[in-house]
């Protein structure tokens, strides 16, 4: 893809993860990575880390306007988060060191089990 | 969202039961949530909500609010160490930013208003979704 087309369409792509980011209370990495490597042509950890410098102003972005609304308890968020970082650091660093294939299978696993928990409590639970 | 209204639209009162102090749980929930945001390149907000809500207790509004909260100091630790290592695409990232805070003041704003079980409905077809594309490609 073209530089001003490319822009273009990362700006775009970039407008809906906000959004949908916003709304689920997710940084949007999980949907921009796939496509900064598939559609943009990053390798798996540029794309990553392109991703996450993304994620915090997103993240910044909505915690203000759910702060405001009185959503939520940021000066909480933000204390089991700093936490968080430590562990986020430990990851990064696992993640330049190998590659993730077992783990993300494991992930995706985990996660569709919550997904299935969680639409059965939205149709069932009164 | 429509639906019955007899259950009780129960706003997200932060007293409501819910965990106002950082303990155990959330400790637990803010590490697994960073060591996978750093290991997979996510925010970490695919995992702590569904722990938030699961394990927590949470209402799902609260745990999306309390997740993008948690999000902001373990992207910041994480994209110091891939920025470290070069990794960072600047431009790429500053097109994507430039609608995602836009995109990210709606959706927020839309997440202030949604009740509870539509909300959980969209996250966890979010969930089953996003499980899905990660067991196909990987």
């Amino acid at each position: 893809m073209s530089g001003a087309l490319l822009i273009v369409a990362l700006a775009a792509f970039g407008l809906v993860t906000g959004a949908a980011a916003g709304l689920l209370g997710v940084g949007g990495g999980i949907m921009m990575v796939p496509f900064l490597t598939l559609v943009a042509g990053l390798s798996q950890h540029a794309a990553e880390a392109t991703s996450l410098l993304v994620v915090l102003p997103t993240a910044v972005v909505a915690s203000v306007v759910l702060h405001r609304r009185g959503v939520g308890d940021l000066p909480l968020a933000l204390r089991f988060g700093a936490l968080g970082a430590v562990g986020g650091v430990l990851g990064a660093l696992l993640a330049l060191a190998l590659p993730a294939h077992v783990l993300r299978i494991l992930f995706a696993v985990f996660l569709g089990l919550v997904a299935i928990r969680l639409i059965r409590d939205a149709l069932t639970a009164a | 969202m429509p639906g019955s209204p007899s259950a009780s639209v129960a706003d997200p009162s932060p007293a409501g039961g819910e965990r106002a102090r950082l303990d155990g749980r959330l400790v637990g929930i803010g590490v697994s949530g960073g060591v996978l945001s750093g290991l997979l390149g996510v925010g970490g907000g695919v995992v702590m909500v569904p722990l938030l809500v699961l394990w927590a207790g949470y209402k799902q509004r609260s745990a999306h609010a309390l997740s993008l909260g948690a999000i902001i100091p373990i992207s910041l630790a994480s994209v110091v160490i891939y920025g470290a290592a070069g990794k960072v695409r600047i431009g790429d990232a500053v097109a994507l930013a430039l609608g995602a805070v836009i995109g990210a003041r709606i959706g927020a704003t839309l997440l202030a208003r949604l009740e509870e079980r539509p909300l959980k409905l969209v996250f966890g077809l979010f969930l089953g979704a996003v499980s899905i594309l990660m067991l196909v490609h990987g």
